[in-house]
């Protein structure tokens, strides 16, 4: 594997694409195993205006659909893009953030041709991906005995991995253009986010032309599980991914390369500045390192911007939204049966507050929170030892116990901050949005739920950290918990069989008693927050005990 | 009477089948700089990350300044500076925020010891860790080590990417702290450094500690270069008999040799057949006393 740089690129990142799919795999599997078992006969006495608004054939419409649908139009298309983007953002600028760029180009390799070599081992794993989905879904079926007819699971593989490669080809582009790998990650993410939001929710207050800006449009607006690959988002997609090729080409020819180096952000240009040196200083220098907490808390800020940022405009924007879809949909909304309600989350559409939780609360702040602190927990303490410098921290008089805390403390604060700005941006919404049934008890309520809720998996990332020093370890174990516990509570809630266990997930205890209707429960904050105590008292013994590795 | 800054027992680290350290007994004394030497994979690293808590060893201790490295780790670091192999650093600090986050935690530090430190190793903490050389990082590694006046300064490959004038600059400051009756402990392969700083040295081979010999005995009983100068052509194997004698090379009327044997009996030998003109010896250096530990290893492999 160690032949040409394709082929060490596809040994490098290979890996995280089989993760990726396999993850997706097992959980189709489960969620096909539930789904099985539910009675959707509901779904042919819905309107026939509601099962077009679904996108739903009532000839082929089946478990097969409902299932695949549920795994693919969200979360699976979220993992496939996660995993491109950090395949593209590793590529080019990732290899110079290391310092290895140079290195590779101290051999006969021109810049252009190391860009197609990286370009085309990202296409490959792609590829790899993209066939794994399409053998798991068919092999899923085959194992729990869900009948496919009607689903085209060909189709939805190929616009996944399209859909996929294109966010990768944006991170690669960006990379090749700048050198910057978090900056990479960071655009190319924010544009899948910002695609999926403008894609979905702008037809609902029939926006469909402006819908089309985004790339997501073009993967999800034909749904190509039921109808099958069309020609013309294909070629958007698979044009916009040349593009970015194109744009990378000519990027990463132009410009003078990176040594292996650290990222100037806005603080240092204002730092560098005489005008602004002086109040920066104070703020972004020494007051950043005055200990471990504010140190660590500062390294995240500017993931936290991002996520805190995102969850902040949608709850802004989302009560007011809600004023602008037309009264046909909500009507619609209103005529889902129990069974169905229950499928989406347990939200009730038609109501303000159920619109509310179903677009912010349901799936994209608890995403937010989790990236946040479970990159926190990871970083805390595997990535202090993976970049060597834990060994220079505890040269000081700090115990390994009181390492734990204190960066534990930093996770925490930004917990609280993200939960604070999630309340803020969603009261201020309700407010302008004249949304009166939610109310303030209610935004709180949730919030800190979601707080709560995002600390355990912060807890986890820690706790892995802490057992293992390596950082990728945490992030997957984390991701796996969280994909686990989602489908407990989104699947197993709709079986006769295992629908307690949902009681065990995270998600239960944060969403299941509808805290912006209900208020707080304090059971369920309890449980919450003492997850989150044991997995940090945990997490002390198991750093303490082991042999550091920087 | 004061505690040893190092004291180690039967010191040992396994990883699974790897013997990384084997029953180390060693004692470093307050008012030496200590030089610890041995190829690279000898166990210098695990030695020193064993005596911080940073690993556990599998059986033996250490004590650090008087104090145990389990149980009173967090009290050693009050008392210790160190800088480890391949320095690795926070890339989005400057170097002044790097100093400024480890005197917090650290406490008692003297600013304007700082500022010394940095003026005399022409150390430029504005910039970012990130965009700095290697051995401009280094020089910000050193002021960290020295920057409380810790008891026990610990460093390992300390001089890597500094230029002659800052590494005799690096020396002195050590010399200092030794007169200062506290303590460095160097790990190094950079031995012409050792030489020249260290009072005593102690030579670590595949995990065991082979020596710990003063540099000034170490020499003394090191093997010389003797060279012979004859009135004649003059035959190698003359020498074979001679014991201590290696590496004979003849060219004419000269021969030249490694010996760490009794001159009396090669001087006897070579006046024996020959008309011996001049001798010339020369002491060897702790290079040559170096390799000749990594021969041993050799043979032994």
């Amino acid at each position: 594997m160690l032949a040409n740089v394709y082929t060490k690129s596809i040994r490098d990142r290979l890996g995280s694409g089989l993760i990726g799919a396999f993850a997706l795999a097992a959980t189709l599997l489960f969620g096909l195993w539930a789904y099985k078992d539910v009675d959707i006969s509901f779904y042919y006495d819905l309107p026939p205006a509601v099962l077009e608004l679904m996108g739903i054939d009532p000839d082929t419409f089946g478990v097969a659909s409902m299932a695949y649908g549920a795994m693919y139009d969200f979360m699976g298309a979220f993992i496939v893009g996660g995993v491109a983007i950090s395949i593209g953002s590793a590529a080019i600028a990732g290899e110079e953030q290391a310092g290895t760029f140079g290195l590779l180009l101290g051999n006969p390799l021109s810049r252009r041709n190391a860009l197609v070599s990286k370009t085309a081992s990202l296409f490959s794993i792609m590829v790899v991906v993209g066939v794994l989905l399409w053998a798991s879904a068919i092999l899923s079926a085959e194992l729990i005995g869900v009948d496919t007819a009607g689903v085209h699971l060909g189709a939805i593989s190929i616009a996944l991995t399209l859909n996929g490669l294109l966010y990768g080809m944006l991170a690669l582009a960006i990379g090749s253009w700048t050198g910057r790998r978090g900056r990479a990650s960071g655009v190319a993410a924010g544009v899948m986010v910002l695609g999926y939001l403008g894609a979905n929710l702008l037809p609902l207050i029939d926006q469909d032309v402006l819908a089309h800006i985004f790339p997501w449009y073009y993967y999800s607006s034909n749904s190509p599980l039921n109808n099958g690959l069309n020609g013309g988002d294909v070629a958007v997609l698979a044009g916009l991914s040349v593009l970015c090729l194109v744009t990378a080409w000519v990027g990463i020819q132009r410009r003078d390369l990176r040594d292996k180096g650290a990222e100037a952000t806005l603080a240092d240009r204002l730092r560098a500045n005489p005008m602004t040196k002086k109040m920066v200083d104070r703020i972004a220098g020494s007051a950043r390192v005055s200990n471990i907490t504010v140190k660590s808390a500062s390294e995240f800020q500017g993931l936290l911007t991002v996520t805190a940022g995102i969850v902040f405009y949608m709850g802004f924007f989302i009560p007011i939204l809600y004023n602008f879809i037309p009264d046909d949909f909500v009507e619609i909304f209103a005529t889902f049966p129990d069974a169905l309600i229950a499928m989406i989350g347990g939200v009730d559409m038609s109501t303000p507050a159920g619109f509310v939780t179903g677009e912010i609360f349901s799936l994209t702040a608890p995403i937010a929170i989790i990236v946040l602190l479970a990159s926190m927990g990871a970083g805390a303490l595997a990535g202090e030892e993976e970049s060597h410098t834990m060994g220079l921290l505890m040269s000081n008089p700090v115990s390994r116990g009181e390492i734990v805390v204190k960066k534990t403390l930093a996770m925490v604060a930004l917990a609280v901050v993200f939960g604070f700005t999630t309340a803020l941006g969603t009261w201020v919404g309700t407010l302008i949005g004249g949304q009166d049934e939610i109310t303030l008890e209610g935004v709180l309520s949730i919030s800190l739920l979601l707080t709560l809720f995002g600390l355990v998996f912060g807890g986890v990332s820690l706790a892995a950290s802490a057992a293992t020093g390596r950082r990728k370890v945490a992030t997957w174990a984390t991701t796996a918990v969280a994909l686990v516990t989602w489908f407990m509570f989104s699947f197993l809630t709709l079986t006769d069989s295992a629908a307690g266990l949902a009681n065990l997930s995270p998600f239960q205890w944060y969403l299941g008693n509808d805290p912006l209707v209900n208020g707080v429960s304090w059971v369920d904050a309890a449980l919450l927050g003492g997850t989150f105590i044991a997995l940090v008292a945990v997490s002390a013994p198991l750093f303490a005990r082991r042999d550091l590795r920087g | 009477m004061t505690d040893p800054a190092i004291l180690t027992e039967g010191l040992t680290k396994h990883y699974g089948e790897v013997q990384a350290l084997v029953d180390l007994d060693l004692e470093v004394k307050m008012g030496e700089v200590f030089g610890f030497l041995g190829p690279n994979g000898a166990g210098k690293t695990t030695m020193i990350r064993s005596c911080l808590d940073l690993i556990h060893p599998t059986s033996g201790r250490a004590t650090l300044v008087g104090l145990d490295s389990r149980t009173d780790s967090v009290a050693i670091r009050k008392h210790i500076g160190y800088l480890p192999s391949d320095l690795s650093m926070y890339g989005d600090l400057t170097g002044r925020d790097m100093i400024t986050y480890f005197a917090n935690l650290r406490g008692g530090v003297d600013r304007s010891f700082v500022d010394e430190l940095s003026d005399r190793l022409q150390a430029d903490l504005g910039k970012k860790i990130g965009d700095l050389s290697s051995g401009n990082r280094q020089k910000v590694g050193l002021i960290l080590a020295f920057m409380s006046k810790p008891q026990l300064i610990i460093m390992d490959e300390p001089s890597t990417g500094l230029d002659p004038l800052v590494q005799r600059e690096f020396q002195a400051m050590m010399r200092e702290v030794a007169m200062d009756g506290r303590c460095v402990f160097l790990s190094s392969h950079t031995l012409s450094e050792v030489q020249r700083v260290a009072d005593r040295v102690g030579i670590i081979r595949s995990g065991h500690l082979v020596d710990v010999e003063s540099v000034d005995d170490l020499r003394s009983k090191a093997i010389r270069t003797v060279e012979l100068h004859f009135d004649s052509p003059v035959d190698a194997s003359v020498f074979e008999s001679v014991e201590g004698i290696r590496d004979v090379m003849v060219a004419d009327h000269h021969a030249t040799m490694s010996f760490d044997g009794q001159m009396d009996a090669l001087l006897r030998v070579a006046t024996e057949h020959y008309t011996l003109l001049d001798v010339n010896t020369q002491e060897a250096d702790l290079e040559e006393i170096f390799l000749e530990y990594y021969r041993q290893e050799g043979a032994a492999v």
